[in-house]
């Protein structure tokens, strides 16, 4: 099998907080178009892994890059900058602006990058309509349900048509059905060559989305495997 | 079976240890509320001081003296001693009579003026009434010496052992030096020696049982004239009566700024504190001990702020009060000023805190958990949306919404900023006026140089040349433009029973730059200009004539104008005028304008080389007066405008406490860090322009009530160009105050705002 262009290479990787590891030497690479799972136990550094990929945190040792960057070389401005141009987040809360209806949520990350509003807010109709939201534009988050509120921030973080999109429990607050939707709706955005890594507790969110699965322990990297085969 | 009462889980132990630990974690609110109280407490403390420093002085001199409320003159042709000695119900304590005559001085000696000098004989300086403060020397023992009614000070010390002659005949050796709060006499000798001066009056001193104005119930039987001490009380007062209206406008501004953020800071403790009101109420706090931890809370830095504020608002005091009213306020300001301002401010502290921390009284347990320190949803939706489609850059639209989600968080800081604004205007237009009057009063461009003739009997050397021929040397010199001669001399109007200050003008008087009000100034003799202040105290107008006096020479004036000064005894003459009065009369002291470009110290130089006896000196450009005023306004404002930058700092606090988790996401999608402190800027900013807008024209409007109030106190006609300071750039200056007060407070908290530990706030929720 030809192994796809790296889009994420860690190289031995450590993370400390104080004198408590949470990241010990994990390396690992992610190919352009893979959808990835990494599982673990409570405090196993899924997060961490996690907030080093998006930039949000740097590492203590180790190289993190993300589509060819450095992200150890860049300040605060240039991980602002590349997360906008480079990394799509989805949180377990969502994450939303309650003052802001769901439209201009979305619409927001494109604003950010200094596109003007009318043209950000067509994307994210655009967005909306293919998530199946269209009629919930200028509804406030507080009146949207889990799922929907999901979907508002799957297209907030599309907005920039990102090389990687980051899921930190996806379907962790949400009920059974809405879970199901936003699975599916992540399995649909792998398919048309959306890179995935996804954080969960979830087993059956991993196994139906991601093609790797890798699994964490003690801020190591304990396996990974290919779930292709995988029913 | 009743309920066992519940009792509570706590007690005033627990309270204090809540409010501690509240205090702890709500370090920069703290902070924020203790500087606030600091900087109101000083403010407080420096208006109070000033304001009692105006009556406090006087009141204490007047009881320590036994200061006279009326000081009465009668007609010794008319009414006999042992009359006026007889016992007048409605006097509490009466002495007198005193042998009252008048002599002339006819020369001119430094710090004392020719012209007429009340004597009164006196044994000693106590008795009943008036016990005159003998600052220097001694008291008048035998005929031939002296004691001259002056202020304490060194500034006269000079004149013990001065020896001059009147035109009556004696010569007097000045052999001590008092002060008399009445302000009974302008000198005193020994009763021999008053008698000896055939006196034409008796001086009767009174303390009365029941303070009034006027005289009735007194003798009236050849009464000449009698002065209430309330005049004099005024008089004393006149100088810093001034700071009165400006400290008192700016005194409260400090109080309101003070209330607004206090109120701010708890309401945003108690909205953010919600989750902690509701895990205090579930421990078993009762809902009077949860208003109390917040009062608690409050209480620990408005008590640290209040008595820091305190000190330095009375370290602050002292050499202001110094430096003003030449000494008038040295006593400094009372103990009740202090425990006023120790006890007032927390106490204000705590009453703003009321209201808000009974809305935590109020408050339901389980929904303050539930509700946690999330923020209130759906405020200023509209507005946000509207923003949001603005081609605006995206942090500053999101700026611009952000004090619309928080109503009256927002409401009270821009009050805040109102006032701030307001304040730095009324201080500029102040500044602006009193710079004005003081190049005015100075004569700034008028008058470069001032030149006095050596007095030998003060062992300076005596002038070669004589009156006219200095004016006339002056005139020869190079740089000389104008030259005016004076004679500042001591002189009667006639029908008053007090002194007159004459300044008798000679040569270019036209050119001295002296501010008219009204009329014009001397187009020739039979003339007189006075001051707005000379003409109320004696119910005299424009073109009313006056009759002056000096010795035996009599001489009629017209009013023809009216100047600004404060000077409620002077008026100015044109040299015939004195010339009628006393014909070998001597100028004072010579006023020079130089030509363009003409250096001042090389023409003094010029003048003190041509004669050695001539002194001149460069004629100061600073107004004391207006020094003082431009200090305090300028430090009150600099108070008032941190406490207000301080407010808007705390409203920023609160909101990226509220708002972390939206900014963490912002981050997130790549906000950088440069567009977060531009958002939380910019919200603050939008509050401070349209502050600054509202407080501009407060602050016009307060300039146009407290500087009249200020002059008018003061004596002070103010002609209306230096009301008129509001031109457009001035205005173009001080319109964004408002914005340079909220982006001082906002940009501190907005740069930690976006140091946000982003990925500790989007996990962790």
């Amino acid at each position: 099998m030809n192994s796809p262009r790296p889009v994420v290479r860690l190289g031995d990787v450590h993370k400390e907080y104080g004198a408590a590891g949470a990241l010990d030497g994990v390396s690992l690479l992610i190919g352009a178009g893979e959808a990835v799972a990494v599982m673990g136990p409570s405090g196993c550094g899924k997060s961490t892994l996690l907030n080093l990929i998006a930039g949000l945190d740097r590492p203590t040792r180790g190289t993190v890059e993300v589509g060819g960057q450095d992200l150890g070389a860049m300040n605060e401005t240039g991980l602002a900058l590349f997360r906008r141009r480079h990394i799509g987040m989805i949180f377990q809360f969502f994450n939303l602006i309650e003052d802001l209806p769901a439209l201009d949520n979305a619409a927001l990350a494109a604003q950010l990058t200094g596109t003007p509003a009318r043209q950000a807010r067509d994307r994210a109709m655009e967005l909306f309509e293919e998530l199946g939201i269209a009629g919930r534009a200028d509804v406030y988050p507080a009146a949207l349900s889990g799922g929907e509120r999901q979907r508002v921030a799957v297209a907030r973080a599309l907005m920039n048509r990102p090389a990687l999109l980051l899921a930190d429990e996806p379907t962790g607050a949400l009920d059974s059905r809405s879970g199901e939707q936003v699975m599916d709706l992540l399995i649909d955005l792998n398919q048309i060559g959306q890179t995935l890594l996804i954080v969960t507790h979830d087993p059956e969110l991993a196994g139906r989305c991601a093609g790797r699965l890798v699994e964490m322990r003690d801020g190591r990297v304990l396996s990974a495997q290919s779930l292709e085969s995988t029913p | 079976m009743t309920a066992p009462a519940q009792r509570p889980l706590t007690g005033a132990g627990a309270v204090w240890r809540a409010a501690r630990a509240a205090v702890r974690r709500r370090r920069v609110q703290t902070v924020v509320l203790g500087v606030v109280v600091f900087c109101s407490t000083v403010a407080v403390v420096v208006a109070l001081g000033l304001l009692e420093g105006v009556s406090a002085p006087f009141d204490r001199a007047f009881e320590a003296q036994r200061g006279a409320h009326v000081v009465a003159s009668y007609d010794a042709e008319k009414v006999t001693a042992a009359r006026l000695a007889a016992r007048v119900p409605g006097v509490e304590a009466a002495a007198g009579p005193f042998a009252q005559a008048t002599v002339t001085i006819p020369d001119t000696f430094e710090h004392l003026p020719p012209g007429p000098l009340t004597l009164v004989g006196r044994d000693g300086p106590g008795g009943p009434v008036d016990r005159v403060e003998l600052w220097s020397g001694r008291w008048a023992a035998r005929p031939g010496e002296i004691v001259l009614d002056r202020p304490p000070g060194s500034h006269f010390a000079g004149l013990l052992g001065l020896r001059f002659a009147v035109r009556e005949g004696p010569a007097f050796t000045v052999v001590g030096l008092a002060s008399s709060v009445s302000g009974s006499a302008a000198s005193w000798v020994t009763p021999g020696q008053a008698a000896a001066l055939k006196p034409s009056a008796y001086q009767m001193l009174y303390r009365l049982s029941e303070v009034r104005r006027g005289t009735a119930g007194l003798p009236g039987d050849g009464l000449l004239a009698a002065r209430s001490y309330l005049d004099v009380k005024r008089e004393a007062g006149r100088s810093v009566s001034l700071y009165l209206p400006f400290l008192a406008c700016f005194g409260v501004l400090g109080l309101i700024v003070a209330v607004l953020i206090v109120v701010n800071v708890v309401s945003g403790a108690v909205v953010a504190g919600l989750r902690h009101i509701g895990m205090l109420k579930a421990l078993g706090f009762t809902p009077n001990q949860v208003v109390a931890v917040y009062l608690t809370m409050v209480l620990i830095p408005a008590l640290a702020g209040g008595a820091a504020g305190t000190l330095a608002g009375g370290l602050a005091l002292r050499p202001l009060l110094d430096g003003v009213g030449g000494g008038a306020f040295s006593a400094g300001a009372g103990p009740w000023v202090y425990a006023a301002t120790l006890a007032g401010m927390p106490a204000v502290v705590v009453l703003a805190a009321l209201p808000p921390a009974l809305r935590a009284h109020r408050l339901n347990a389980v929904l303050a958990i539930g509700a946690g320190g999330a923020s209130r949803r759906g405020r200023g939706l509209r507005v946000q949306r509207l923003l949001s489609g603005a081609r605006l850059p995206r942090s500053v639209s999101m700026g611009l919404g952000l004090p619309f989600a928080r109503p009256g968080r927002s409401a009270l800081t821009m009050a805040a900023v109102v006032l701030g604004s307001a304040t730095v205007t009324l201080a500029a237009g102040l500044t602006g006026t009193m710079t004005a009057y003081g190049q005015a009063a100075q004569r700034v461009g008028h008058i470069h140089t001032v030149v006095h003739a050596g007095q030998a009997r003060q062992g300076e050397t005596p002038p070669r040349h004589g009156d006219a021929e200095i004016e006339a040397l002056l005139r020869a010199l190079p740089g000389t433009l104008y030259v005016t001669a004076d004679a500042w001399i001591d002189l009667n109007l006639t029908g008053q029973p007090q002194p007159i200050m004459g300044r008798f003008l000679r040569g270019d008087s036209a050119t001295l730059g002296e501010t008219l009000v009204a009329g014009r100034w001397l187009n020739g003799p039979g003339e007189a200009v006075a001051t707005s202040a000379f003409l109320d105290k004696r119910g005299l107008a424009l073109g009313d004539r006056i009759s002056l006096s000096l010795g035996s020479g009599r001489a009629g004036a017209t009013i023809v104008g009216v100047t600004m000064d404060g000077s409620a005894d002077l008026i100015h003459a044109g040299w015939q005028t004195l010339t009628t009065l006393a014909p070998a009369q001597r100028a004072t002291q010579y006023e020079v304008r130089l030509a363009p470009g003409t250096d001042v110290e090389s023409y003094n130089a010029a003048v003190s080389k041509a004669d050695p006896g001539l002194r001149p000196r460069t004629k100061s450009r600073t107004d004391e007066t207006a020094v003082a005023v431009i200090s305090f306004a300028s430090l009150l404002t600099l108070l008032l405008g941190t406490v207000a930058a301080l407010g808007v700092l705390n409203t920023v606090v609160l909101d990226t406490r509220e708002r972390r988790r939206d900014l963490g996401m912002l981050k997130s999608i790549g906000m950088t860090p440069r567009q977060v402190t531009v958002m939380m800027v910019t919200s603050m900013a939008a509050l401070g322009a349209a502050g600054g807008l509202l407080g501009l024209p407060i602050g016009i409007a307060a300039h146009r009530v407290v500087v009249p109030m200020m002059a008018g106190a003061a004596g002070v006609l103010l002609p209306e160009s230096m009301l008129a300071v509001w031109r457009v750039p001035m205005l173009a200056v001080l319109a964004p105050a408002g914005v340079v007060i909220a982006v001082l407070g906002a940009y501190v908290p907005a740069r930690s705002a976006s140091r946000l530990t982003i990925a500790a706030v989007l996990h962790n929720e």
